[in-house]
């Protein structure tokens, strides 16, 4: 029955995910990805949302890198247990469980509305990335947990100090792990649109590669808005061009989150511990 | 002394940042529960519908609007199209022609003997109070001179659309002036006890248009029934009908709160025997090969955008279940609970799954072997011993499911149909087109105006959602860490 169980599940995975190349296969072509939705959606390509999901990706994955680190290194390494650092823990791995929604009711309050920002792309990564911190410090002070105790407690014994054992004898080992974890948070977040839906998001768009510092004051089109929004109009997209966009996104974070895995395995087997 | 000032540095960076995160969670607390303050703002709108009519008219009909009623009736400013109609001027005898009797309301009156009929307009005929505001109108209700019958009628019934029972105000309507040299009966209804209704009254006409005062009037009077705008808002907020942009907006949260808990129990209801038998069988049964590669494949499908899951649903799913059940069931809309339930019940799998997994993984070594020593199978011993100990381990996976379950937008926005009804208490739920808190938030959020009371709300709602998963969330951490140190 277990076996059974576990059978079912890859069942669906395959059933799900090649549903989903199957139909959707026959609307990619480079054409597709690379130009623009013609005659109010019904023709034309993706590109204006593939180019968006991209750079929320892209502008999440940096505002996310420094904070979510530091701070999961901080967990791991500096916060002695206290009531307080307990508390904080605890609140940062609620938050990972939070609903996307919710940070995008924040996103629109805080980024939005307070700061003024406006639906904008810097909104967006903003929203985006304070979706994504709690799941990167989450994952960083885990992989600095598994890096064995033998390895820190060496590099002290060598006289190297606090902070220098954490940078340059426990960092480098718990990398691959940190990186796997920012990719695959960032990944994710690329493929929700609550967060974006009320903040950085727009409909049509046709924009081009054009991109410079007024970029960020705009909102942006993007993948899985797209979808949203093409759901709530109801039948203007025509249905083969809604399966090409399901495969483009699934594929933009499938193999994201291949590349991630596949890093990590390698920088594993280099690991001798 | 260098890599003592880098130390000195690094760690306050670290602290700042690790501190900063930890007050993340206020901060949206905070940032959610400010903006909610706008659902306060709310006003509490109430109408009426109210005429004087000849006897003879029939009571089936509805009462009538312009010339022959008046109305009371919610509108706010500029959003209700009503406003064209706001400056209507008393009518005169000459521009009501052939119509046999009218009324006309204004708040305007200090002394109404002396009420000057070219000067009342129906200028303030507004509902919209806030629950702890009083107001009062009159009706100036007469007969014209092509009246033929000797008794008229005073006939009132609630607007369309507005339920007097799911008001917040006491509304009477009272006789307090009747014609000269004419002894009407008393009237005194409690228009929320008895919201339609008619009573006979004598006839009077009005010969010149200065007598149009002179006839009945009748005084509506609106007293506050909640203590404040809070515990009324909150009253609104705790019941079962949802419809913000309705003329008489309702915020009834529980018909969402039913309907996200029916599809995310659904969901957990068919998710978790499948999902902890697959983790028992990743943990104890699978060789380690294909545990290795078979982990990684269950987490990819946690990662599948749930907006792509959604057409799935709808694309696939949706149609199949409505040409396989749809006869017997008789529902023709494969978007409804039951569709829904199984598209979350397919994403919340492979975090049930991972998680029970490293629960599983944390039972010792020793209590495993310890039962093999005894002569139990592998599966015995799973049974016996590998699971009793990681019990609230497997109950924390469940329920971090159905966190996760709980605050899904998409899934719930594409497939489960959209209405903002009361589920029924009945099978037929199973197939009722719903609406869950998390997609009405990015349904409505759209097309609100900002720093309203609907816009409060759906901060409101968010803030409900929030607090939910993080209790949930932080409940099962805290079961699962003793089933760790328990054993």
């Amino acid at each position: 029955m277990a076996t059974g169980s576990a059978g079912i599940l890859v069942l669906i995975i395959a059933i799900i995910v090649g549903t989903v190349l199957w139909k959707g296969l026959p609307a990619i072509s480079w054409e597709f990805l690379s130009t623009g939705p013609q005659d109010g959606m019904t023709k034309g390509g993706i590109w204006p949302m593939l180019r968006g999901s991209i750079l929320l990706m892209i502008g999440t994955l940096i505002l996310t890198l420094p904070i979510g680190i530091l701070a999961g290194i901080w967990l791991a390494e500096y916060a002695t247990e206290s009531r307080l650092t307990r508390a904080i823990r605890a609140s940062v791995s609620a938050l990972a469980g939070t609903p996307s929604i919710i940070f995008g009711l924040f996103g629109l309050a805080i980024f939005v509305l307070k700061f003024n920002l406006g639906t904008s792309l810097l909104a967006g990564w903003l929203t985006l990335a304070m979706y994504s911190i709690p799941m990167v410090v989450l994952t960083t002070e885990q992989s600095f947990k598994e890096v064995p105790q033998s390895v820190e407690e060496g590099a002290i014994a060598l006289g190297l100090s606090k902070w220098q054992t954490t940078w340059k004898v426990m960092f480098p080992n718990a990398l691959p792990g940190i990186l796997t974890g920012l990719v695959l948070t960032v990944a994710r977040a690329a493929g929700e649109a609550p967060p974006i839906l009320l903040t950085a998001a727009i409909y049509y768009s046709t924009e081009k590669l054009s991109l410079g510092w007024d970029s960020l004051n705009r909102p942006v089109a993007n993948l899985p808005y797209h979808l949203a929004e093409g759901y709530r109009q109801g039948g203007v997209i025509p249905e083969k061009i809604i399966w090409g966009t399901c495969l483009s996104l699934m594929l933009l974070v499938l193999i994201v989150n291949l590349a991630a895995t596949i890093i990590r395995a390698r920088a594993r087997a280099k690991l001798n511990w | 002394m260098k890599a003592r000032f880098v130390d000195w540095i690094m760690e306050r960076l670290v602290a700042i940042s690790g501190i900063s995160v930890g007050l993340l969670v206020l901060s949206v607390f905070y940032f959610l529960a400010s903006e909610s303050r706008y659902a306060f703002d709310r006003k509490f709108p109430y109408g009426y519908r109210i005429a004087l009519q000849p006897a003879s008219a029939p009571s089936a009909e509805a009462v009538e609007m312009d010339p022959n009623a008046s109305v009371i009736t919610a509108h706010m400013d500029g959003l209700d199209g009503l406003d064209d109609k706001e400056s209507l001027p008393m009518p005169t005898l000459a521009e009501l022609g052939g119509v046999a009797t009218t009324g006309t309301g204004s708040p305007l009156v200090s002394n109404l003997s002396e009420a000057d009929p070219t000067q009342l307009t129906r200028d303030d005929w507004r509902a919209w109070k806030s629950a702890s505001e009083a107001e009062t109108f009159f009706l100036y209700a007469y007969g014209t001179p092509e009246l033929k019958e000797d008794k008229v009628k005073i006939r009132w019934e609630p607007d369309a659309s507005y339920d007097p029972k799911l008001g917040v105000h006491n509304i009477r309507l009272k006789l307090i002036q009747s014609p000269a040299g004419i002894t009407a009966p008393k009237v005194d209804v409690d228009l929320v006890a008895q919201p339609s209704g008619e009573i006979e009254l004598p006839a009077w006409q009005a010969k010149t248009d200065a007598e149009r005062t002179k006839g009945y009037v009748f005084k509506i009077e609106v007293e506050p029934m909640a203590a404040s705008n809070l515990t009324a808002t909150l009253g609104g907020f705790f019941k079962s009908e949802w419809s913000p942009t309705s003329q008489y907006p309702k915020y009834g949260f529980l018909a969402l709160l039913t309907s996200t808990l029916a599809i995310t129990g659904l969901a957990l209801l068919f998710a978790i025997v499948p999902s902890l038998l697959a983790a028992v069988y990743l943990r104890e049964l699978a060789p380690r090969r294909v545990r290795e590669w078979l982990k990684p494949v269950i987490e990819m499908l946690a990662s599948i955008p749930t907006v792509v899951l959604g057409y799935f649903g709808l694309m696939l799913l949706a149609p199949g279940l409505v040409s396989t059940f749809g006869k017997a069931l008789s529902f023709d809309s494969g978007r409804c609970v039951l569709t829904a339930s199984i598209m979350m019940a397919i994403l919340i799998m492979p975090t049930i799954v991972s998680i029970a997994e490293d629960t599983l993984g944390n039972v010792p070594a020793a209590l495993r072997q310890g039962g093999e020593a005894l002569g139990l199978t592998t599966m015995e011993a799973v049974r016996r011993v590998v699971i009793p100990a990681a019990k609230p381990g497997l109950l924390g996976a469940g329920m971090l499911g159905f966190a996760r379950a709980l605050g899904e937008t998409m899934i719930v926005w594409i497939l489960a149909g959209g209405t903002a009804t009361m589920i029924p208490f009945s099978p037929r739920a199973l197939v009722s087109p719903v609406r869950g808190v998390a997609d009405t938030i990015g349904i409505e959020m759209a097309n609100v105006e900002f720093e309203k009371p609907h816009y409060g709300h759906l901060f409101l709602i968010g803030l409900v959602l929030f607090l939910l998963t993080i209790s949930i969330n932080l409940y099962a951490q805290r079961v699962s860490r003793r089933s760790l140190s328990g054993v």
